[in-house]
């Protein structure tokens, strides 16, 4: 896939991994690997970037003896996930026009 | 490698990046090979699973604008003792001297650095162009060759017709190729700038010492330079906790 598409949509699947619950980096890979592919490298900039522009917040609580940072949405993140969906029906649209176009060739 | 070591080299790697910004770093990836050995791998299994240490602090790079990087480099390039007041005279003596001096030199560099930029994109236009050329080349001989033909200058038609085309022809895979150097050229630059951030963040002593230790690993264990530094990485990772919930966005 085009780094430029995977790039934004990573974000969002990001932010969808916590919009349930909050989470945790190792777990967000957990959750997400089985739908596209994203490595520790990957995840530690786009938490980065999505905790800079505020669609996200992050706090840090005990777990066995040692801190781990948990991710919790903010509206704006929630908002992102919404926008993100309407964008979708418009790429949808697309892709109905371009396989349509497919099958009038045969 | 082991979580330490792979924070020792993280930590040489991104030495400029200013204090938050690599103890969150260092962080992160701590937690990460924590929380895989939890799930039942060894250490040096969550390490390597990580991936190379090069391509971990390049992303975290790329992210960062250079500008603060270099904002970072100049903050602690600071003096560490106070200057005597013969030397600021001596300093402020000397301006008419430096100044021109050291304002040249900075106007060089920026000029080296526009060019370069330029230069890259000039090279890249350059490239599309001559593909231009070539098939309006194509066309004009193809044309004209028929033009001579009207008037029967037949041999010279063929000549015309059979350049225009091999110049169309050429043009074809000539596009592919322009297309390939013009991505490869955009992959150059990027990895340029990531090159010229980790100038400036590279800890020069550290990546010497390294480089030592490295030779000498290949026969022996770690040498005592990594242990020395334990203690303070683990007062660093203190730190962190209390700095934490009150970062500042980046620029």
């Amino acid at each position: 896939m085009e780094i430029q598409l995977k790039r934004g949509l990573l974000d969002v699947c990001v932010l969808a991994a916590i919009k349930n619950e909050d989470s945790y980096g190792y777990q967000i890979i957990k959750d997400i690997s089985p739908y596209v592919e994203i490595s520790e490298s990957t995840l530690y900039p786009i938490l980065r970037r999505l905790e800079t522009s505020e669609l996200l917040t992050v706090r840090s609580a005990e777990h066995n003896g040692r801190l781990r940072k948990y991710y919790h949405i903010t509206q704006a993140g929630l908002d992102r996930i919404e926008a993100f969906k309407e964008e979708w029906k418009e790429i949808m649209m697309i892709y109905k026009f371009v396989t349509k176009e497919g099958k009038e060739d045969e | 490698m082991n979580k330490e070591q792979l924070l020792n080299a993280l930590k040489e790697r991104l030495a400029g990046l200013p204090e938050e910004e690599l103890k969150r770093s260092l962080d992160f990836y701590s937690e990460m090979v924590d929380d895989r050995v939890e799930d039942g791998l060894s250490e040096d299994e969550a390490v390597a699973g990580l991936g190379e240490v090069k391509e971990i602090s390049d992303r975290i790079l790329e992210d960062i604008p250079l500008k603060k990087i270099v904002s970072e480099k100049v903050k602690k390039i600071k003096p560490e003792r106070k200057l005597k007041g013969w030397e600021i005279a001596l300093i402020a003596a000397g301006s008419p001297i430096w100044f021109p001096v050291g304002l040249a030199l900075g106007i060089t560099a920026a000029v080296l650095a526009l060019t370069f930029y330029f230069v890259f994109w000039i090279l890249i236009i350059c490239f599309y162009v001559i593909d231009l050329c070539l098939v309006l080349g194509g066309i004009c001989g193809v044309v004209m060759g028929i033009a001579a033909f009207a008037k029967g200058l037949g041999q010279y038609g063929f000549i015309l017709v059979g350049a225009g085309l091999f110049c169309a022809g050429v043009s074809i895979p000539f596009f592919f190729l322009c297309n390939i150097i013009a991505k490869g050229m955009l992959k150059l630059s990027k990895s340029i700038i990531t090159g010229i951030k980790s100038l400036f963040v590279r800890n020069k002593k550290d990546a010497e010492a390294d480089r030592r230790n490295e030779s000498k690993n290949e026969s022996g264990s770690k040498t005592a330079g990594d242990k020395e530094e334990e203690p303070a990485a683990k007062i660093e990772d203190k730190t962190v906790i209390t700095g934490d919930n009150k970062e500042q966005p980046v620029i």
